[in-house]
């Protein structure tokens, strides 16, 4: 039985909305990735943007005789106990180291604490009705304010919200990314040549690939248990140390070199090396004069995202025991040092509210750092690709 | 004298001896050929002999001793070892200026170390693996002398409180027996795995599809880097965002619906993992997709299929083998996440098919027993062994299945690219 | 040239550091090390922060190992590479202090910082509730005696075990395995009853139920507190400090009959508390010479003192009297002996 052209064409049509259905839904899939990611974003922002700014106090400071044995008896008993504590320890220090401050008095902005912090800006506190009341006045006088938190870049780990920063894990992430890079970067590099230039095509080689391969698929903390059971309890390299550390995101960060060096050594045409051993080069003066200086960039390019990936990772680094409490600024490799993200994880296991900003202010500055490395990569690669 | 100080020292007499290779070498290859007689390879040519001939022997007697010392319990007195390595590098300055030689094919022996030199290299990441192994296997096995390994892969329940005990020096305290069945961990892994997957797998391929079949040039090359930025968020953040935002929002949601949700469930972090593991999909099937040789499209088309059939029923089939690779990938990068589900998930080893209940993962163990207050020897900690273990041969068989769907697929189209 | 020179450095560098790595690298020994007890592990880190901050040394480093595993630690010997200090939620045990006398640890300073107590907590809209210590035990032990015969634990509300209590669902959040405060829970609670009860043959027992009523509630405090107060059913175990911080959302049961106040836990009235210790390696005294600076301001009355720092974040202050042998002790260096134990 044939159909009417009314009929063919009602069917058609409905097998064309079938077709944009397919094109509107996959739309969407993409509408809803990126939704995802504009939700993730406004929410560490408004979590994180308060931690950059952080309540101080204007006090009068008497250097009396009292002070110091007991930093707080400089402060007026009103306010003492709403200033931070990171700064009246320091006041029979400073008395000691200069004598002729006692009997003076002073007027400076101090730093306040948690609590005066999160009341100002409406978060949970822990602070009685007079003490708020005092807090409000002060904010009115234009004694309490919120100001720009230079302490959360300059200082390290502290048990107190407000005295707490990200210059040491910053620092040690810095070092653990150099042990990294100088044991990856050769490493890798070195594998990629032997693999695209050297080897012959044999068991042993095919064996190598696949291994890379797998290497660049296994769970990071299993880099973890090898860390622990090799680097610190077989050879006896200091735990929580950024030589362990930095060793062990080396490992993991192999493939990641090898894999991006290897497509940046195959993209260089033949005719370079073919010129280059008809003039007589060998072997390695082809690869060390002409093919790996053009492949640079692109080798470039690939440890630079295989260092961003490396300095997010917390899993292998909670192994080796990288998740200290470091409240010293100090560039160290063998000490017991963190990582920004160990610090990120710390911090959010604090039971103390006040850490949550702070939690999400170290997201945020090492969000910035990942997007900087990777944008440079972008760049990087835009500026020197070669089409050949 | 410290250890370091020795190192010091060493590396600095090291490339001292080296540069003196370095320079008689040369000057020695420049005076033969000044006086005329022609030579196999240029005078700094030789001088990079000397150089090797100088400081490779006396690292490897060095790295050597220093690893039988480690390894054997070797007692070298650090000074002797020193002045060992040091005389065996002066030894090799000789013999390096010795053949300085014009028929000596200088820059050939170069060449061979060189090339010895990269294969210790690309071997190092076959020993990266068999670290791996080792170090898991011989702690595993430790583990599977206290614990019979039936018990370990058939029990349903996890309760290691009694070796805790043992740990804290209260064993003779009386306790009932530890016991480690690794069930209801890994019913809590494969529920957050299948959560992250659902969302995973159909927002990214549909993405990818999008991107593939659909998207004007402008939005392809936009939107492929933004979805990149998920693949690059760290999971760390990724666990503070599940704990701290998500969980909250599905224990109110679930309220909406009248249902009890814990604060722990396992809907978060499967959820936030699956956002995480999207760009994974929809890159890799994205390029599967554009694999697919276009002659088909244009068979299809021809043949008056609509472009969404054309997609449903030639594309997709083609690209499957690929697809199903790359999620076989992103599966085994789930079961081995540890940020997310340490920070977001629960401690509780509970074996339930709610998903809206607290339960724990086989990673969340592992970091467990390897940070708490546990003493190093403990049954407790040596579990954390066999559970990486147990991980290691499941990621590393879907790896290789995942490895083996993808040259299906590039034999079957002769695509060399993936 | 230049190239060559640079080349070379580099390669030299590389080479240093991976060797450095397999040789290891001695610590510089003006820092303290410190190992031991979890409970303590806040207090004491707050101790070296200050220590840190206020002095011209280097912030100790402490390690969070557990008591048990702190102990072995320290008595592994004498000299570079051991702790000088470990922390401990319970008293060194004899077969402990023999064991580091063997190791040539002969010279140990014990010194008692405070307490600690564990409350039971709940979610403070409801009415505050008086529990006996058996009755919590009853509520959370996997097997209880029912007329004399162990059975699986058969109470889903409190008012299944004595009538006198409320009418609501038993959900307990406790810490996991492998925390400090479970350690202490297991101690002074389950065993502490089941000792005493016959059928468990005066052995202690420790095991909790897993049928859901109780649930390992994880590292993350925030979470059991966040849940406390919506589910207003549920209580949480914590560690005093814990209930200091959230004194406006949470309130603690009494037990038997005693609140948990700090004057009540530090006379040893409130039966979920316990004391909390240090032990110093005197022979180290010499080597590491900031040692006796720190213990010093540990036990300084601004530090364990009442109002002092450590009280502020959960420490329970010692008597006066004990306050003041502990110091007494510390000048004097006195050395701990079995027979003390």
């Amino acid at each position: 039985m044939s159909q009417s052209f009314d009929e063919i064409s009602a069917q058609l049509q409905r097998r064309h909305r079938k077709s944009a259905r397919l094109k509107w839904l996959s739309m969407g899939a993409l509408g809803l990735a990126g939704l995802f990611l504009v939700l993730f974003f406004a929410d560490m922002l408004s979590k994180g943007l308060p931690a950059f700014q952080q309540a101080q106090i204007r006090v009068e400071l008497d250097y009396n005789e009292d002070a110091t044995r007991m930093g707080r008896a400089a402060l007026d008993p009103e306010v003492s106990r709403l200033v931070s504590r990171t700064f009246e320890r320091l006041i029979p220090g400073m008395l000691a180291d200069d004598p002729e401050l006692l009997g003076t008095t002073e007027t400076r902005w101090v730093l306040a604490n948690a609590q005066v912090d999160q009341y100002l800006k409406g978060h949970t506190h822990r602070l009685n009705a007079a003490q708020q009341a005092t807090v409000d006045r002060l904010a009115e006088e234009g004694n309490v304010a919120l100001k720009f938190n230079t302490t959360f870049f300059t200082s390290g780990d502290s048990k107190m919200a407000e005295a707490s920063g990200i210059l040491a894990a910053a620092l040690g992430t810095v070092m653990t990314m150099l042990v990294t890079l100088a044991i990856a970067f050769p490493i890798g590099v070195m594998t990629a040549v032997y693999l695209e230039e050297f080897a012959p095509d044999n068991r042993l080689t095919q064996i190598i690939e696949i291994n890379i391969n797998n290497l660049a698929a296994i769970p990071s903390i299993l880099f973890g248990l090898l860390g622990l059971a090799i680097f610190i309890s077989f050879f006896g390299v200091p735990r929580s140390s950024p030589l362990v550390g930095g060793m062990t995101l080396a490992l993991m960060t192999l493939p990641v070199i090898i894999i991006a060096t290897r497509t940046a050594l195959r993209s260089v045409p033949d005719s370079i090396r073919h010129a280059a051993f008809g003039v007589g080069c060998s072997r390695w003066q082809v690869v060390r004069d002409h093919v790996l200086p053009l492949a640079m960039p692109g080798i470039m390019t690939g440890s630079i995202i295989g260092l961003a990936q490396a300095m997010g990772e917390t899993a292998p680094l909670i192994i080796v025991g990288m998740v200290a409490f470091i409240p010293d600024v100090s560039a160290t490799f063998t000490n017991a040092a963190t990582v920004l993200p160990a610090q990120i994880f710390t911090w959010a296991g604090e039971p103390d509210k006040a850490f949550v900003e702070k939690t999400a202010g170290g997201i945020l500055v090492l969000l910035a750092i990942l997007i900087f490395l990777n944008a440079t990569a972008v760049v990087l690669r835009k500026k020197f690709e070669r089409r050949w | 004298m410290q250890t370091d100080q020795l190192l010091a020292l060493f590396s600095g007499v090291l490339l001292l001896l080296g540069l003196i290779a370095f320079f008689l070498g040369r000057a020695k290859a420049a005076r033969v050929r000044a006086g005329g007689t022609a030579m196999f390879a240029q005078p700094d040519q030789y001088a990079w002999f000397a150089v090797l001939t100088t400081a490779g022997p006396a690292i490897l007697v060095g790295g050597l001793s220093a690893f039988l010392m480690l390894l054997l319990g070797a007692e070298i007195p650090p000074l002797y070892l020193l002045a060992g390595s040091l005389a065996v590098a002066a030894l090799g300055l000789a013999v390096g200026v010795r053949q300085v030689k014009p028929d000596f094919h200088a820059r050939q022996a170069i060449e061979r170390v060189i090339r010895w030199i990269l294969v210790g290299a690309a071997l190092i990441s076959i020993f990266t693996t068999f670290g791996i192994l080792f170090s898991i296997i011989f702690e595993a096995l430790r583990f599977f002398q206290m614990h019979s390994f039936w018990d370990f892969i058939t029990g349903t329940v996890w309760n290691p409180g009694a070796s805790f005990l043992a740990a804290a020096g209260r064993a003779d305290e009386g306790a009932s027996a530890a016991q480690f069945g690794s069930v209801p961990l890994f019913a809590g892994t494969f529920m957050i795995t299948a959560i992250a997957m659902l969302v995973a797998i159909p927002v990214g391929l549909l993405a990818a599809i999008y991107m593939a079949e659909f998207a004007p040039k402008r939005v392809r090359t936009l939107a492929k880097p933004t979805l990149e930025v998920l693949a690059g968020i760290p999971t760390v953040v990724y666990g503070f965002f599940a704990a701290i935002t998500v969980a909250p929002l599905i224990v109110d949601l679930a309220g909406v619906f009248g249902l009890d949700a814990s604060f722990n469930n396992a809907v978060a972090p499967g959820v936030v993992m699956g956002i995480m593991i999207i760009p994974f999909i929809s890159s890799l099937s994205d390029d599967v997709i554009n694999s697919v040789p276009d002659s088909m499209r244009q068979g299809s088309l021809a043949l008056g299929m609509t472009k969404g059939e054309t997609i449903r029923d030639v594309v997709i089939p083609a690209a499957l083998p690929g697809i199903i690779s790359a999620s076989l990938l992103a599966v085994s990068r789930a079961l081995g996440e540890t940020m997310i589900v340490v920070m977001a998930a629960g401690m509780r080893p509970n074996l339930t098919a709610n998903p809206l209940e607290d339960m724990t993962t086989v990673t969340v163990r592992i970091v467990a027993a390897l940070t708490g207050d546990l003493e190093f020897e403990s049954a407790e900690t040596l579990s954390a062994f066999a559970l990486g273990l147990v991980l290691f041969a499941v990621t590393l068989t879907l790896n290789l299945v995942s490895v083996l769907m993808i040259r299906r697929f590039r034999e079957k189209y002769r695509v060399n690219n993936l | 040239m230049n190239r060559i020179l640079k080349s070379r450095a580099f390669k030299t560098t590389v080479i240093a550091a991976a060797v450095m790595g397999v040789a290891g690298v001695a610590q510089a020994r003006d820092q303290i090390r410190i190992v031991g007890s979890s409970t303590v592990y806040p207090f004491a880190s707050y101790v070296t922060e200050e220590f840190g901050a206020v002095t011209s040394y280097p912030t100790p480093v402490i390690e969070s190992t557990g008591s048990g595993g702190g102990i072995r630690l320290f008595c592994n010997g004498v000299g570079e590479g051991t702790p000088d200090i470990t922390n401990a939620s319970r008293r060194i045990k004899s077969s402990e202090l023999e064991r580091c006398a063997e190791n040539g640890v002969t010279d140990v300073t014990e010194v008692k910082i405070g307490s600690d107590g564990i409350v039971f907590a709940q979610s403070s809209t409801n009415a505050g509730m008086d529990l006996t210590l058996e009755q919590l035990f009853l509520a959370v032990a996997a097997q209880v005696p029912v007329d004399g015969e162990l059975v699986d634990n058969p109470y889903a509300k409190w008012s299944d075990i004595d009538a006198s209590l409320p009418d609501r669902e038993i959900s307990v959040y406790g810490p996991p395995s492998t925390s400090g405060t479970r350690d202490a829970f297991e101690e002074l609670v389950m065993e502490a009853v089941s000792e005493e009860m016959e059928a468990y043959g005066g052995e202690g027992y420790t095991e909790i139920r897993a049928d859901g009523a109780y649930i390992d509630a994880g590292e993350n405090d925030n979470l059991i507190v966040q849940r406390l107060t919506e589910d207003t059913d549920s209580f949480g175990i914590f560690g005093y400090s814990f209930l200091v911080e959230n004194a406006n959302s949470l309130s603690a049961s009494h037990i038997d009959g005693v609140e948990a106040t700090p004057e009540a836990i530090s006379a040893g009235d409130y039966p979920i508390a316990r004391s909390l210790f240090f032990y110093v390696k005197n022979q180290h005294a010499e080597e590491v010479p900031p040692l006796y600076e720190y213990v010093d301001m540990f036990v300084s009355e601004t530090m364990i003192g009442e109002g002092g720092y450590l009280t502020d974040i959960g420490l329970i202050p010692l008597p006066e009297a004990e306050r003041e042998m502990a110091r007494e002790r510390v000048a004097q260096r006195g050395t701990l002996q079995v027979a003390d134990l």
